[in-house]
């Protein structure tokens, strides 16, 4: 590529030796062509003498002067080397006059040679910078995920006051008719509260834990919707030990609850399935729904987060897929199983 | 003073029947369990307060309130704080946080009864503004029909037709009545998907099916069912508009 890029320079150095009217097109081109190979290759290293002097950092005085006499000498070195070459050509080809003719282009080339080194100067400070923001760019957008993880994080550690306030008017309802069920609200509500905030903040945990939570969450719901609330429970247990990142049903489950039973009027089941394949596994939550009473207002958040959360934590080897049909909505997820 | 409790939760229900337990002359005439039970027995029973839960199924409190609001007083008892603002511009009497104290609900009760000695009616555009959280279009209509009610999702409609004093809302061959004027339901309804075709009707455009010139400067339009409606000059213009 790069090599390719001097043929039309060494084009256009032949056409400038011909226009001198002192030598003909096949001893220029002969000349030429490989000088310009060469030089390529010379012009190549003044790459590292742009990195050894930044542009921006360096004071001009020293720019200008390593660089001119860089080309200086570069332009030299490379015009002796092509009189060298011409001598052999002459030599070899038994063409004479040749080296005549050769030292009446010096002072062109030499003057070429300096322009040229120049513009591999230029251009390789072009690629530095544009190297520079490229690197820059990806490490905002590595900067942009960590914030949105950690954007997340806070939002996963921040309970749902909603959810806080009806299981204490619950609990406030049972003190007087059932106290033993209002002690076992509050040691759920307590179970709850404290392993949300210890699994938020682990990185990947069991999915035997997850599902814990959600036991006690879906516990206390039982309390609050009474017989609206039905669950149905599918675990494979080859899934339990498989590390899944910290609430990432939590909110599915919630949804399922705020969006599909409570919104029912006859409440429904809530279908919990987990299967193992393997190396992955796949994970379901169905609920009931009802087109003409739910207003999905707010529930996609909750799916798209989630879905952030998976493309970010998995690099597209994570699915979430939602379906709805016959009165039922379903997510599920798809997702590699680490750990044993 | 007759009190209905409406809330969805059982438990919910239960510990306000035993703090009203507490307050001398208050009489619990129903318990409902959604809304649309609430509506029936306001209708039936005419109780003189509603304690009203307002996320329930299909039928919420603010939709209550506005087919029932004129006959009943009602205090809302939620976990939810940021529907406070709205309650009040319908006049509610009062707007209890849960879990909350037997006082707190004793003074609701005595607010309520010195509104019902005061006896004042209520707005209607007042109440219907209230069952749309504010800057949101329609979703779904609620119309009263003597105890029953019936939810109509917009994407049902077909077109609202003026009548008097009333709109007619058309839904699947069927026209269902309510108090209010077109002028209010146009600014409700999402105006990229319902248009005012006509002074006296507003069409949901996904059933129109054709439009035809039937006199000079004036069309018809020929919906998916047959019907034809008239279409003025500027409500042709504000078709073509959305249709562009």
């Amino acid at each position: 590529m790069y090599a390719a890029a001097w043929l039309p320079i060494a084009a256009l150095l032949t056409q400038v030796l011909v226009r001198g009217g002192t030598i003909g097109w096949s001893e220029a081109a002969a000349i030429v062509v490989p000088m310009c190979l060469l030089y390529a290759f010379i012009c190549q290293a003044s790459w590292y003498l742009c990195n050894a002097v930044p542009l921006r950092e360096s004071d001009p005085i020293r720019l200008i002067a390593s660089h001119g006499t860089a080309a200086a000498v570069s332009a030299a070195g490379w015009v002796v080397a092509g009189g060298v070459w011409a001598w052999l050509l002459g030599a070899a080809f038994a063409i004479p006059g040749i080296d005549s003719r050769y030292v009446a282009q010096i002072p062109i080339l030499f003057v070429s040679g300096v322009l040229l080194f120049l513009i591999a100067v230029a251009f390789n400070y072009l690629l530095i910078a544009f190297e520079a923001s490229q690197r820059a760019e990806s490490k905002a957008l590595e900067l942009q995920v960590l914030a949105r993880e950690a954007e997340l994080k806070a939002l996963r550690a921040q309970i749902n006051p909603h959810f806080l306030f009806n299981s204490l008017n619950s609990i406030n309802a049972l003190v007087m008719t059932d106290p033993l069920a209002a002690r076992r609200m509050c040691v759920l509500l307590a179970e709850f509260f404290r392993g949300s905030v210890k699994l938020g903040s682990e990185e990947r945990i069991p999915l035997g834990e997850e599902l814990r939570l959600a036991d006690c969450y879906l516990d206390i719901e039982r309390v609050r919707f009474g017989a609206r609330l039905k669950i149905e429970r599918d675990i494979d247990p080859g899934c339990e030990t498989c590390l899944v990142p910290p609430l990432i049903m939590q909110p599915l489950i919630e949804n399922a609850i705020k969006y599909g039973v409570a919104p029912a009027l006859q409440g429904g089941t809530l279908r919990l399935h987990a299967e193992r394949n393997g190396a992955r596994m796949k994970i379901v939550i169905e609920n009931p729904f009802e087109p003409e009473s739910s207003t999905k207002r707010g529930a996609g958040l909750g799916l798209k987060n989630v879905k952030m959360r998976l493309a970010n934590l998995y690099d597209g080897n994570a699915r979430l897929d939602v379906s709805q049909d016959n009165g039922r909505f379903r997510v599920e997820l798809q997702l590699p199983c680490c750990g044993n | 003073m007759k009190v209905a409790i409406v809330d969805d939760e059982e438990l919910a229900r239960k510990l306000l029947r035993e703090y009203l337990a507490d307050c001398e002359d208050v009489q619990i005439v129903a318990e409902c369990a959604n809304g649309f039970e609430a509506v029936k027995v306001v209708t039936d029973l005419k109780p003189d307060l509603l304690l009203l839960d307002i996320q329930m199924p299909r039928l919420d409190g603010f939709e209550v309130l506005e087919l029932v609001g004129r006959e009943v007083n009602v205090v809302f008892v939620t976990a939810y704080d940021q529907y406070a603002l709205r309650a009040f511009d319908v006049h509610a009497v009062d707007y209890l946080l849960k879990p909350f104290s037997p006082e707190r609900l004793r003074e609701a009760i005595n607010r309520a009864r010195s509104r019902l000695e005061a006896k004042q009616a209520l707005p209607v555009a007042e109440l219907s503004a209230a069952a749309r959280p504010p800057g949101a279009h329609l979703e779904r209509v609620a119309i009263r029909d003597g105890a029953n009610v019936h939810v109509i999702p917009v994407t049902h409609i077909d077109y609202v037709e003026a009548q008097d004093d009333y709109v007619s809302f058309h839904s699947a061959g069927k026209g269902f009545l309510k108090q209010q004027t077109l002028a209010d339901v146009e600014s409700v309804l999402d105006p990229s998907q319902f248009v005012r075709i006509h002074r006296s009707y507003i069409l949901n455009i996904d059933r129109l099916a054709r439009l035809e010139l039937y006199a000079k400067d004036s069309h018809a339009a020929i919906l998916r069912d047959g019907t034809r409606l008239p279409v003025s000059r500027s409500g042709y213009a504000r078709l073509n508009a959305v249709l562009k």
